[in-house]
Formats: C-alpha cells, sequence, structure tokens
C-alpha cells in the first residue's frame, strides 16, 4: 500500500515537473507586466486575454502561423506521397539495384543538419531559392524521406503477400492496386509518419533561420525569435505569442499522443 | 476489397507470372524505378549534393555574397585546429550528452518501470512525461528564459520565499551555473523520449520472465538486475546514442537561452557554425567546422544503425 502510494507520489513529482513550465507560461501570459515582475500572487487577478491580442498583432503572428501551416501541410503531404511510393517499391517489389538503394537511403539519413545547413544555404543561393516556400519545403520534404520511407516500407513489408497478383488477377493495373488496395492498408503507417512529420517539420527552426530573411515567409518558430530580438518587448506579450505558437502542438498532441508515441518508436527502433 | 478475403484467392499459376524476368514482373521492376525516382532524385539534390559541398566548400575561401569561390588547401582546418571557442563547445555538448546518458537515461528508465506498474493514470503520465518533447527548441528556450529569469523567474522568487536567497542566482548569465542551467534544460526536454522507448521495451517483456524469476526467489533489485536489466539492453544502447547524437546537435535552444553566453561558456558547435558563417562571413571555415563535427555525429549514426540492426 504505502510502496503505491509512493509510486504515484514519484509519478506525481516528475508530471509536474513536465508541466510546470508550460503552465508557468500559460500564467505568466495572462498577468500584466506589473504582477509579472511585482506580483505577490501566483494567479493573475484578472485574466489578460488583451495579451494574445496585442501578441498577435505586435508579433505579425498573423503572418508567421499560416506560413508554418503551409510550410507544415505541404511538406508533410509531399513526404507522404514520395515516402510511401520508394517504400512501397522497396517493400514488395523485386528489382535490380534495391540493396543497393537501401542501404543509400540509410547512408544519407545518417548525415545530419549540422554538417550540411552551410551547403544547403549556398545551394539555394545558386538556385535562386533563398526567401522562397518552394526551396525550403523541398529541403523539408527531402530531409524527411529516408525515415519516412523506411518506416513505410515496414508497414507495406507486414502486408499479406500476393495481394498484388490477386488485385491483377481481377484485372486491377498496378497503379492502381498501390492506390486503391495498398494505401488504405497501409494507414496506420501514413499516420505515424504524418504525425511525426508533421511534428517536426512545425517545429523546424535551423533552416528557418539560415534560408529566410524575409519576414513575409517566415514560419512561427523563426518569427518568435524575430519578435524577441525586436525593440525588447514586454515579457508577458512574448509570453502570450509563445503561447499562441505552441497550443496548436499541445493540442494536436493530447488529442494524437497514441499516434505520436507509436510514430516516435517506430521511428527510433527502425 | 479487404485483405482478408484476398488471402488464399490466389491461384498458383499467377504465382508463377510474377518471377523475375516475365512480362508482369518486369512491368512491375519499371514500376519500381518511377516510384523511387522522385525520393532519390530529391535526396541526390537536397541532401546529397550539399553534403558533398560542404567538403568542397571546407577548402575554399567565401564570404556568403560573392559569386567566386577559391581554394585555399588546408586552411580553413588549420584555422579551426586553433578555433578554442569551437573546441569547448565540443567539450559542451559532450556534457550534455554525458548528463544525459547518467541522469537522463536513469529517469527515462525508472520513470518507465513506475508507469508500467501503475494501475490508473497510465496514459496521463505517458502523456505528461512526453509533452516536453513536442515542444519546439525555440518555445523551451522561451520557456526556461522565463522560469530562470534572474528577478522575475519563479526558481529565484521560490528560492526567496522560502528563505533561501542565498542559492539565489543570474542562473543563465553566470558563468558558474549557466553551462549546467543549459544541460537541465536539455534533459528535461529529451528524457520523455528514452521514457518512451523504454516503456515499450518493457511493455513487450514477456511476463513469463518474470514469473521464471519469481519461481527461483528473485525479489526486487535482483529481478531488475538479472532480468529487466540485460532485457532492455538493447533499448539502452539505442536510447543512449540516440540522446547522445540528440545532444550533440542542441542549437535552438542554445540560441534563444544563452545565445553562447556569457563569454562562449554555453557555446555548442551548430552555434559556433552558424556564428562562423552568417555572422563573421567565413563560410569556408565555417564548412571546415561542419565537416569534423558531421564526420563524428555520422560516426555515431553508424554506431547506431549497427546496433539496431544487430539487434533483429
Amino acid at each position: 500500500m504505502t510502496k503505491r502510494v509512493g509510486l504515484y507520489g514519484l509519478l506525481s513529482v516528475a508530471a509536474v515537473g513536465a508541466l510546470f513550465p508550460i503552465v508557468w507560461l500559460l500564467i505568466g501570459s495572462l498577468q500584466t507586466s506589473d504582477e509579472l515582475y511585482r506580483g505577490k500572487h501566483l494567479l493573475p487577478a484578472k485574466p489578460q486575454w488583451s495579451n494574445y491580442l496585442t501578441a498577435w498583432t505586435d508579433g505579425d503572428l498573423g503572418t508567421y502561423l499560416p506560413n508554418s501551416v503551409i510550410y507544415t501541410v505541404s511538406a508533410v503531404a509531399g513526404i507522404l506521397v514520395v515516402s510511401s511510393m520508394a517504400g512501397y517499391a522497396l517493400a514488395r517489389i523485386d528489382f535490380r539495384g534495391k540493396a543497393a538503394v537501401t542501404f543509400g537511403l540509410l547512408a544519407v539519413m545518417i548525415i545530419p543538419a549540422p554538417a550540411s545547413f552551410i551547403a544547403q544555404y549556398k545551394l539555394m543561393i545558386s538556385l535562386g531559392m533563398t526567401n522562397s516556400r518552394l526551396g525550403y519545403v523541398l529541403i523539408l520534404i527531402s530531409a524527411g524521406i529516408p525515415i519516412s520511407s523506411l518506416i513505410m516500407r515496414g508497414f507495406f513489408a507486414n502486408l499479406p503477400k500476393d495481394l498484388e497478383e490477386a488485385a491483377a488477377l481481377d484485372g486491377s493495373s498496378s497503379l492502381n492496386t498501390f492506390a486503391r488496395v495498398i494505401l488504405p492498408l497501409a494507414r496506420p503507417g501514413l499516420i505515424a509518419v504524418a504525425v511525426i512529420q508533421g511534428l517536426s517539420v512545425w517545429n523546424e527552426y535551423l533552416l528557418a533561420l539560415v534560408l529566410f530573411d524575409d519576414d513575409t515567409l517566415m514560419p512561427i518558430q523563426r518569427g518568435l525569435t524575430n519578435f524577441v530580438s525586436a525593440e525588447t518587448p514586454v515579457q508577458n506579450i512574448l509570453l502570450a505569442a509563445t503561447a499562441i505558437s505552441v497550443l496548436p502542438v499541445v493540442v494536436f498532441y493530447v488529442f494524437a499522443q497514441r499516434q505520436v508515441v507509436q510514430g516516435i518508436s517506430s521511428g527510433a527502433l527502425k | 476489397m479487404t485483405a482478408r478475403s484476398l488471402e488464399g484467392v490466389v491461384l498458383p499459376r499467377a504465382r508463377a507470372t510474377a518471377r523475375r524476368g516475365s512480362p508482369l514482373a518486369r512491368r512491375r521492376a519499371l514500376m519500381a524505378y518511377v516510384f523511387l525516382f522522385p525520393a532519390v532524385i530529391l535526396l541526390a539534390v537536397f541532401t546529397l549534393v550539399p553534403f558533398v559541398q560542404a567538403i568542397v566548400l571546407s577548402f575554399q575561401d567565401w564570404d556568403g555574397v560573392s559569386a567566386g569561390t577559391s581554394y585555399v588547401g588546408l586552411a580553413n582546418y588549420k584555422f579551426v585546429l586553433h578555433d578554442t571557442v569551437f573546441w569547448s563547445s565540443m567539450r559542451n555538448v559532450l556534457i550534455f550528452g554525458a548528463a544525459g546518458f547518467l541522469i537522463g537515461n536513469a529517469l527515462s528508465l525508472g520513470m518507465a518501470m513506475a508507469v508500467n506498474r501503475v494501475h490508473h493514470g497510465k496514459a496521463f503520465f505517458r502523456t505528461a512525461f512526453y509533452l516536453p518533447g513536442v515542444f519546439s527548441v525555440v518555445v523551451i528556450g522561451m520557456m526556461f528564459s522565463w522560469l530562470l529569469a534572474p528577478n522575475a523567474g519563479i526558481l529565484n522568487r521560490m528560492l526567496g520565499s522560502v528563505g533561501l536567497s542565498g542559492l539565489q542566482h543570474n542562473w543563465l548569465e553566470d558563468p558558474a551555473t549557466a553551462l549546467p542551467a543549459v544541460a537541465a534544460v536539455f534533459l528535461w526536454y529529451h528524457w520523455g523520449f528514452g521514457f518512451i522507448l523504454y516503456l515499450a521495451g518493457l511493455q513487450d517483456m514477456p511476463v513469463e520472465l518474470y514469473e521464471a524469476a519469481s519461481l527461483d526467489g528473485a525479489r526486487g533489485w535482483a529481478t531488475f538486475r538479472y532480468v529487466t536489466w540485460p532485457e532492455l539492453l538493447p533499448v539502452t544502447a539505442i536510447v543512449s546514442l540516440l540522446t547522445l547524437l540528440g545532444a550533440l546537435q542542441v542549437f535552438g535552444t542554445v540560441q534563444v537561452l544563452t545565445n553562447g553566453g556569457p563569454a562562449d561558456h554555453t557555446m555548442v558547435p551548430t552555434l559556433r557554425i552558424y556564428e562562423e558563417a552568417f555572422t563573421n562571413r567565413r563560410f569556408g571555415s565555417a564548412a571546415a567546422m561542419s565537416v569534423i563535427f558531421g564526420g563524428a555525429l555520422v560516426l555515431l549514426a553508424v554506431l547506431h544503425l549497427w546496433f539496431s540492426r544487430r539487434k533483429r
């Protein structure tokens, strides 16, 4: 009995540790500047919802947030299309050079961002793609392909054998079989890939920092740091802007936590 | 059409047609090439070419603006060799990695075992523990610069209100505390990742193992030492390597928290590379740093792959 209580006590302490910073951020974002610096009370006397309005306008979040949505949706869509095709070929088709392609995927997967972001910047200059939405999305897609293809390959490989041949006997073309039979069956894989890549694209910062100096194109992470380094904004407004930026992620995570957790483990254990 | 209904429908003759060299097999091979084409092209242009270009650039001189670059031989590497800040930044991230390995792993494993034991609130604890893992590096930086702020920060205020004002610090600007503070922030957002993997490992463990151990009279520590720990060793290997890789690549959080300061005490390699290129306008030596640093990371990743392959 005491052991059980101790266990729950321990877990609760850890949960408070994990949750406290975000709770404290939310509380701060609803306080007045005065409360923030001189306040004796933990909670705001009266929640200052107007902080959020100020943050939205002063922080230009009306530009950055839609940008992030555009980048996330298009990069994830691209990753899903490209890596499900690649994963399918690797899992279910016998062709010359398969081992080499698989090895190549593993090899590019281990190229870390810090090794290539300088050269990626140079490449984008020569392609005329700095400050380009398309350029940023293409790099994001390419960064997500290796792991996603391997995850998809795993899901395709687990489908029953002979699916394609049976469908072919039914008169279905190969492409049709892929789109109508195979893809729907691999839905858990597609969801896992979408969830982990969605999070990683939304949170991407390094490339956004390097590739954009045009404010109107920046995603939210970059926009936030822009806001910080601007003419020293007020702390509570800064906290509100941060809260706005993280809210979509938190809501998404709470609803899709099972998929996130599964995606994380399938990605890491591949 | 479901997978189940299709199973067993296939005739032996249909199987035979899919042999290599048959028209169907050849058509499907063609399909494979078409399907792989977009992935290969994108990876070649946006990942592989820059990787090679980084190596080339490390032997060149470039200010980031002018069209031309000139070869300078090993000059960039010689320059980097004497950049003490770069090397101390490597040491800093190794400290993060060591902290993650010792403290983070223990925390991840301990909490995974605890969550695995309880009957109520499993989902809640799991969700809470991984929550920091979905925040962006920028958001984490913002949160902790506020928590650790010298006067209004909650940490110092709490220390003050319980009569421990002597322990108050300007955590992020005092050279004595800045690095441990950043390491603590890294631990805070990273341990949930190991926790998830450990929990998955524990849930995959056969119950019979524990039953057999308890029949043999194993209790508490002995069960852990001789059953849980060895069974989880492959997970520990992967978590440790991924933690190390994560620690080495820390960037955004540090940029927001301290920007490498005070006086480069919390500098990390990626930030150093970024500054060398975009502030100092020396892309050549920045590329040399990224080749050295990237090479080390690649080596680690190869180790990781080797471990995870061997596990199968």
